[in-house]
């Protein structure tokens, strides 16, 4: 009677042996879930759009946009869009990056330039870019080169800027240790500079993906001339919003996997960096 | 203020876990019975992977043991026992006095009287004057000065301290041993004490439980018997090296033991 | 070389440079930069029509504030922006610390919002045009979409980064889940938040923009669209130099409350 009074008791919990499909899913948790949480939206959709809970002429069901679709990727014209959005989109993406990483590194190694462009380029990087589709429509006109010029300035801005910080902010203690083994300036750049710039480099190039894709919708909104934001715009005009979200759905499945390969290529870049939490996996 | 009593007794605690890539079933503690009297000053010591600090996150709570019994002596309020952390245990968005005050929280005390409550703590671990500072603003020994107030403050019967001192730098660490030993005193707490440490488990403590790797057992209970108060001078005479000397040959032991043991994997 | 070092106009700029680094070289580069524009405008180096000059804008800005025809339109944008952007932030924050702190909300709904924040949702402008007409509401819906998202998938992904260790800590001591979400879950969080809010005022303002350039008659992106169309450049850099200070301020004000919230982070305080 007093034990019991006198103490408080901590059991075991014995560990109990599962069933093996209950072990498979808790091992699996994450990546299931994930995916019911995905099919459950398109079918609460579909059910709604069926059941006339959501409204069929402004969203177009699940099914529908599937079969506008199957029926668009028939068309000739469709994909001369999709050649033209992804010809901009590509040409002036890899301008930004080719001109937006040597320029910013250059730019970072000197204290002095950087800190005289900072002004400049946080202005810049402030700027919803956009806004500056109607100026460059006044230097080359609508056609493919505006496009282009606006998908250049959205990744531009925002990888020089990353990149920059990155170089300034380069380890002040390998630089040291550089500089005590009387290092060239060649090795301390290729060696020390570069490596610890680029996880910078890429997170800018991360937020880059949203902003030229961004960029040639609404550049070619505006332009009204060709390309798949033509085809959006053209659908909702012609009151077809399964072929207009069809469109939506193809910048999705882009904005996806570029993103995912920026991330793919991040883990990469930062597999030496020891994880967080390795202490505590015990 | 020895009243006899057990303030902790365990039996047969074992704890075992899956690793989730292999699937095997691992043993990190076996069978381990430990008796720890009110008013003691219990040192659990072995190498990293012997279940030490497992076996104080499943006195604290944290853990759930997978066979075996831990009683711990009942106290009129509050908690039975409280938690030194090991490092980076601090709340690094709250001040001194918010970390200190922290516990007292936890037990369901409003914030302003478990700040008022703190004070008293931040004086006795010696930061006095530092209330208002953060994490950041700490050295390694004072943080684990304040995770050490925070575990006070509680006013548990028995503190658990996980290699606490283990991030300092050498001196600050045998300062700190020394400041734990008078505040211990004048405290009159119980503390089971784990470290990997021989020199500071034979300094603190009035028992030193060694303990041996995979599968994690207790291989040696050894009494103390240094005078107290303990002065820093008492880790340079001759008794206090021969403690140490026992303990090393009973680790060193269970090394070889293991290395010779591991050899025909080695050779094939 | 050495003579020079002795000037006193050289010193005292030297003086200048080393009190205060960055405010040096950055009015530098802004003064430098402006005069060079204005003198190649000038000069002849560029068409007028192409950049327009700094005293070109200027004198446009000038007149059109004199006969209030520049207000309005400010104010329609700032309106717009502000009713989408705050009521975003307000639903996005809670929300995505709900999702966060309820591991299987999170896993479930974790994929779905990911995708969501991967679409430019720019592309749902012309459905929402469509379903909202083309007046201020459709505008502030498409604010609100922009932001939304980012604020949600960056506020969750704070509540997944928060520290074991310091969630062992509340239990340690015997305190509440609810305890543990207000006192380590929340302020462990706010940073992510933050960066969340500052990545959504950025898009929110990309949807004013675009909202405006498609359907409006009022506003600073109309303002914009309907002077390019009509070549005056002056009139759409000042349009564009509003934008830009806009952000700018935005991102000043966001970094003040960033400041506010981060007394305790050490990185900002060397």
């Amino acid at each position: 009677m007093t034990e019991t009074t006198a103490f408080r008791v901590i059991h075991a919990r014995a560990r109990r042996r599962r069933h093996p499909l209950r072990r498979w899913y808790r091992g699996n948790e994450r990546a299931i879930l994930s995916a019911a949480g995905i099919v459950s939206f398109i079918a609460a959709w579909q059910i709604g759009s069926d059941a006339g809970l959501i409204s069929k002429f402004f969203f177009s069901s699940p099914v529908e946009i599937a079969a506008a679709g199957a029926l668009e990727v028939q068309k000739a014209r469709f994909w001369e869009d999709v050649k033209i959005s992804a010809s901009e989109l590509a040409i002036g993406s890899l301008a930004a990056v080719l001109l937006a990483v040597p320029l910013g590194i250059a730019i970072g190694w000197y204290r002095g330039v950087s800190l005289t462009f900072d002004p400049w380029l946080n202005f810049f990087n402030a700027l919803p870019r956009v806004a500056l589709i109607p100026l460059v429509v006044l230097w080359v006109g609508l056609g493919f080169e505006m496009k282009t010029i606006i998908v250049f300035f959205g990744g531009f801005f925002s990888i020089i800027l990353p990149t920059v910080e990155g170089v300034r902010t380069v380890d002040r203690q390998f630089l040291d240790v550089a500089r005590s083994f009387r290092a060239p300036e060649r090795l301390i750049f290729t060696s020390l500079v570069i490596p610890g710039t680029l996880p910078f480099i890429v997170s800018g190039i991360r937020l880059a993906v949203g902003r030229v894709l961004a960029g040639v919708i609404i550049a070619e909104f505006y332009a009204q001339t060709a390309g798949l934001g033509v085809m959006i715009a053209r659908s909702e005009a012609s009151l077809q919003s399964d072929r207009m979200l069809f469109g939506v759905l193809i910048f999705t499945v882009l904005g996806i996997v570029l993103t995912e390969a920026v991330g793919i290529v991040e883990r990469y870049l930062q597999r030496w960096r020891p994880s967080l939490d390795l202490e505590e996996a015990a | 203020m020895r009243s006899g009593h057990l303030a902790l007794s365990a039996r047969g605690v074992q704890m075992q876990y899956r690793d989730r890539g292999t699937g095997k079933t691992l043993l990190a503690i076996e069978n381990v019975d430990l008796d720890v009297p009110d008013g003691a000053f219990v040192s659990l010591l072995g190498p990293s992977g012997c279940g030490k600090s497992t076996f104080l996150k499943i006195v604290n709570g944290l853990l759930p043991a997978t066979a075996g019994e831990i009683k711990l002596h009942r106290v009129a309020k509050g908690r039975e026992d409280a938690m030194v952390f090991q490092d980076a245990a601090l709340f690094p968005w709250y001040s001194v006095l918010d970390n200190v005050a922290y516990g007292l929280v936890c037990a369901g005390v409003s914030r302003g009287e478990a700040r008022k409550r703190a004070v008293p703590f931040i004086d006795l671990v010696g930061l006095k004057g530092f209330d208002d500072k953060y994490p950041y603003q700490l050295s390694g020994g004072m943080q684990q000065r304040a995770n050490l107030a925070r575990a006070l403050a509680v006013d548990s019967a028995i503190l658990l301290m996980d290699e606490p001192f283990a991030a300092l730098d050498a001196q600050t660490r045998e300062l700190m041993q020394a400041e734990l030993l008078r505040i211990w005193n004048a405290a009159k707490k119980t503390v089971l004490f784990v470290t990997h440490q021989i020199d500071e488990a034979v300094y603190l403590s009035d028992r030193v439980v060694v303990m041996a790797a995979r599968p994690g057992k207790v291989i040696a209970d050894i009494e103390i018997d240094l005078p107290r108060p303990r002065p820093l001078s008492v880790k340079r005479t001759p008794e206090f090296a021969v403690y140490e000397e026992r303990i090393w040959r009973l680790i060193a032991g269970e090394y070889e033991h293991a290395r010779v043991a591991s050899q025909p994997d080695a050779a094939s | 070389m050495i003579a020079v070092r002795g000037a006193p106009a050289v010193q005292l700029l030297g003086r200048l440079r080393s009190s205060n680094e960055r405010v040096f070289y950055g009015v530098f580069g802004f003064v430098g930069l402006t005069l060079a524009w204005e003198i190649a405008a000038n000069t002849g180096l560029f068409r007028k029509s192409l950049l327009s000059s700094p005293s070109a804008i200027w004198k446009a800005g000038v007149i059109d504030i004199g006969a209030g025809t520049l207000w309005p339109h400010v104010g329609t944008s700032l309106e717009e922006f502000a009713i989408g952007f705050i009521v975003s932030v307000a639903i996005a924050i809670p929300l995505g610390l709900a999702i966060g702190w309820f591991r299987r909300i999170d896993y479930f709904l974790n994929g779905l919002l990911a995708a969501l924040n991967a679409t430019p949702n720019v592309a749902l402008i012309p459905l929402i045009i469509l379903v909202a007409g083309i007046g201020f509401e459709s505008k502030v819906i498409v604010v609100f979409l922009s932001a939304f998202f980012a604020v949600v998938v960056t506020t969750f992904t704070g509540v997944q980064s928060i520290a074991r260790r310091h969630l062992e800590i509340t239990r340690s001591f015997g305190g509440s889940r609810w305890l543990a979400f207000r006192t380590v879950a929340l302020p462990s969080t706010i940073p992510y938040i933050l960066s969340g809010v500052r990545i959504g005022a950025g898009r929110a303002l990309v949807g004013v923009v675009s909202a405006e350039f498609i359907s409006a008659n009022q506003g600073l992106g109309f303002y914009i669209g309907f002077f390019g169309t009509f070549l005056d450049t002056a009139r759409v850099m000042l349009g564009i130099v509003l934008f830009g200070i806009f952000g700018v301020v935005l991102g000043e004000l966001l970094r003040v409350v960033e400041h506010r919230f981060d007394v305790w982070r050490p990185e900002l305080h060397r």
